[in-house]
């Protein structure tokens, strides 16, 4: 019986695999070293944050309307500045999508919006803050100028990826750059834009919360503050409202956006919401 | 055929358009005005802040470079503690999204109970665990590390338990059918397709997990976050500003590499 | 009437796709394009309203000039031309009269399209043409709940309400099943007629070019081949057109013995 002969994994793939697996462990015992993590440290965590979490039970709710004011404040924060942020992004995306405008002009537009989205919001807020003082007004446009980076690249994506035949069909009957943009890309494009800026408030509210360790408005200074003076039960109270509020905002815009993009509200089966930030492959 | 009275006869009537549409609209407006009433939101303030442009300017330009040298340390750790976020971060998510999506979930109970840990987990802002572990175990990029993995699992956990959920269960079911482990079936019928999507993902939790690291030392859980924090505290905006742009190259650099890299796996 | 004199278009990485073709059409003809995938049929329609810029030669449509015309008056001799696609090419998330609307937008002063504030001489004008077609009663549904056929008649609505001289179809029904690519051929062949519309079709299926064609041009690698009427079309013909025997792919329907 003739041998048959067993083909050799490839080099390149073995290569592959190693090659992975250093990119992976090598910026992690980098890092470990770095940080000087040991393992008593290590094991020791879990033991102290027990104590910690421990002791914000039962939360306090004494003071609870001051958290609930903080609360308040921080949606108003993240409303606005999702609104400035779904606005300007509109504006930015078009110039900004490949497919739509000329090469130097969608170049510009999106490096202005990366260089936007370079900076979390907490940076940019301490920079608003000598120009309009301290105060939500600095959150507020922290969180609308960051949303302008972000939605913007994802609006841009979304028009770029969209159907050409009707915009196709439109160039050859005559109609002007303007009238085929609106009537041929922004039908097709809105409901996933609209879905993204939902996306983002959901976020912005994350993000305003965290605003108040500036002074910017929100909650977070107040968790700080609660934290600093070892009151675990009223910042148990903190942390549970903040807990409260964010799953409400996400389970409503999570439905909201399912009624966008399927038309329907209750979810059919068991895909996602269809939003997903993140471009893949 | 010419518009003759018979013709415009046989046309559609026009649907009545819902007033939900109108109600939305107005509830939106409304809702705006009185948040930006509450956030003292006011644009002729902006543009009178702005014109102050002039001094302003002076408070930030030139940037103080002379600090640029002291915050290569620091920005190292930053970029230690994101890395440590995103691997562990990652790493731990694997299990749960598992656990919670409905192809490869070991029974409802497990499930349910997974998503609503999951759901609870990514409610949490990420400095509020970094907050919250510099507290507990103390002050430092350690505290940081640990709040950014766990910061990192939750946004992890929901992005791939819903890929996990949209995969074709075809090939999953042939290799349960032959008797392989659950463990073994996942490994070898799902990975491979969602391998890709989780790849995509980390990517961008290792960009989110930067900028994040870089403002954890407003709260003592170590990076340039602390010399930022006593910068602001006393107006130095032009040191400020240093760190600030030092950001904004690492940050485009991790994007541009990002993009090369996903364009060479495609 | 349409005159293409010596045209060709080199597509850049220096594919042909058109080689030197000279063709006249008169109006109102009904004319059918046919040839292998690749053979240049989607070019020539392409290149007749400027979508695929010609790499050298004349494309006259009504005694103007298409081949580097600037963008003004491109545009002002495409609002001239209807087209319609083998994909259909409507915007789905829309009502079907808008969708024949966008037709007139060559017309209808900017600001008033783009906040669909529509005259209603072009409002009738669109119910004109979806009338013409068939399908007025479906008006205000929604474009992506329609049939194939039916979204390729509002296809054909949407290029009548612009009130073209000349009419061309893209493989308009490559997707769709044999009864219903007739209907579309039929319509197509009565707007001709009716409207006396210049008519120029790609088709993919021999025995519908030859069941609906005044005059059949053949393409092969981008030159034109054949040039005469469908009974013409024998089987010596055919091999010079696609470089091959007729096989049942080539027809929309296999006879029923």
């Amino acid at each position: 019986m003739t041998e048959v002969e067993r083909p050799v994994e490839p080099l390149a793939q073995r290569l592959l695999r190693w090659g992975v697996a250093i990119v992976i462990l090598g910026p992690m015992l980098w890092s470990v070293l770095g940080l000087e993590i040991s393992l008593t440290r290590l094991a020791r965590a879990p033991g102290l944050t027990w104590t910690i979490v421990s002791a914000m039970f039962p939360p306090d709710l004494e003071d609870w309307r001051k958290s609930f004011d903080a609360v308040l404040d921080s949606i108003y924060i993240a409303w606005v500045g999702t609104i400035i942020g779904a606005v300007g992004s509109f504006v930015l995306a078009f110039p900004a999508a490949r497919n739509l405008a000329p090469k130097p002009v969608s170049a510009v537009a999106r490096f202005i919006l990366s260089s936007i989205r370079a900076f979390p919001e907490l940076l940019l807020a301490i920079l608003f803050i000598p120009v309009v003082g301290l105060g939500p007004f600095a959150g507020v446009l922290a969180i609308g100028l960051h949303s302008i980076g972000t939605l913007g690249k994802l609006s841009s994506e979304v028009i770029e990826s969209s159907d050409r035949g009707a915009v196709e069909a439109l160039d050859a009957s005559g109609a002007g750059w303007l009238s085929t943009t609106r009537w041929a890309v922004i039908p097709a494009v809105m409901p996933e834009i609209v879905a993204y800026w939902l996306y983002r408030f959901e976020i912005n509210i994350r993000a305003s919360a965290v605003l108040g360790l500036i002074g910017a408005g929100g909650i977070g200074d107040r968790l700080v503050n609660l934290l600093r003076f070892r009151d675990f039960p009223a910042a148990g109270t903190v942390l549970g409202l903040t807990i409260v509020t964010v799953l409400l905002v996400d389970t409503l815009s999570a439905r909201v956006r399912r009624r966008i993009i399927t038309g329907r509200w209750r979810r059919q089966g068991r895909g996602p919401v269809a939003t997903q930030p993140v471009p893949v492959g | 055929m010419s518009t003759s009275a018979a013709a415009a006869s046989a046309r559609p009537t026009k649907p009545r358009p819902s007033p939900w549409r109108w109600v939305i609209v107005a509830a939106v407006v409304a809702f705006t005005w009185f948040a930006a009433e509450q956030t003292r939101f006011s644009i002729p303030e902006l543009i009178e802040n702005f014109t102050r442009a002039n001094d302003l300017a002076k408070e930030f330009w030139p940037p103080a470079w002379e600090v640029a040298r002291g915050l290569v340390d620091p920005f190292l750790e930053t970029i230690q503690i994101a890395v440590i976020g995103t691997i562990v971060g990652c790493g731990l998510a694997i299990p749960l999204s598992f656990l919670a999506a409905y192809p490869t979930a070991p029974g409802t109970a497990v499930r349910v109970i997974s998503r609503f840990s999951m759901n609870i987990l990514r409610t949490m802002p990420d400095l509020f665990w970094a907050i919250l572990f510099a507290t507990a175990v103390g002050f430092g990029p350690f505290a940081g590390a640990v709040a950014l993995s766990i910061f990192a699992l939750a946004i992890m956990a929901k992005l791939f338990s819903e890929t996990v959920d949209a995969i074709e269960t075809g090939p999953l079911e042939a290799v349960r059918a032959t008797g392989a482990s659950r463990f073994q079936a996942v490994r070898r019928a799902v990975w491979p397709q969602v391998r890709p999507n989780f790849v995509a993902y980390a990517f961008y939790i290792f960009e989110l997990l930067i900028r994040a690291s870089v403002v954890l030392g407003l709260v003592g859980a170590g990076g340039v976050g602390t010399s930022l924090n006593r910068w602001r505290q006393f107006f130095q905006y032009d040191r400020v500003m240093v760190l600030v742009l030092i950001t904004l190259v690492i940050v485009l650099t991790l994007e541009a590499v990002g993009a090369l890299v996903r364009k060479r796996l495609s | 009437m349409i005159e293409l004199r010596d045209l060709s278009v080199v597509y850049p990485g220096g594919v042909v796709g058109l080689d030197s073709v000279d063709l006249t059409i008169p109006d109102g003809q009904f004319v059918v394009v046919v040839g292998l995938s690749g053979a240049g049929k989607s070019t020539l329609l392409r290149a007749i309203n400027g979508l695929v810029p010609a790499t050298s030669g004349s494309v006259k449509v009504d005694g103007e000039e298409v081949v580097g015309a600037h963008e003004r008056q491109l545009r002002d001799i495409r609002s001239r031309i209807g087209m319609i696609f083998q994909t259909f090419n409507l915007v789905t998330r829309t009502s079907v009269l808008n969708n024949v609307l966008c037709g007139r937008l060559s017309q209808v002063p900017t600001w008033r399209s783009t906040l669909g504030l529509w005259p209603t001489k072009d409002k009738d004008i669109a119910f004109d043409a979806l009338t013409r077609v068939g399908i007025v009663e479906k008006a205000y549904v929604r474009a992506s709940d329609l049939s194939g056929g039916q979204q390729q008649r509002v296809a054909i609505a949407r290029a009548l309400a612009q009130k073209p001289t000349l009419m061309l179809a893209d493989e308009p029904v490559a997707s769709l099943d044999p009864p219903t690519s007739h209907q579309v051929m039929r319509y197509l062949q009565r707007i001709n007629r009716e409207l006396e519309i210049t008519t120029l079709v790609n088709l993919h299926f021999l025995d519908l070019a030859k069941e609906y064609a005044e005059r059949i041009i053949g393409l092969r690698e981008g030159k034109l081949v054949f040039d005469g009427a469908g009974d013409d079309v024998d089987d010596d013909v055919f091999r010079d057109i696609y470089g091959r025997s007729l096989t049942a792919d080539d027809i929309l329907e296999t006879p029923t013995l």
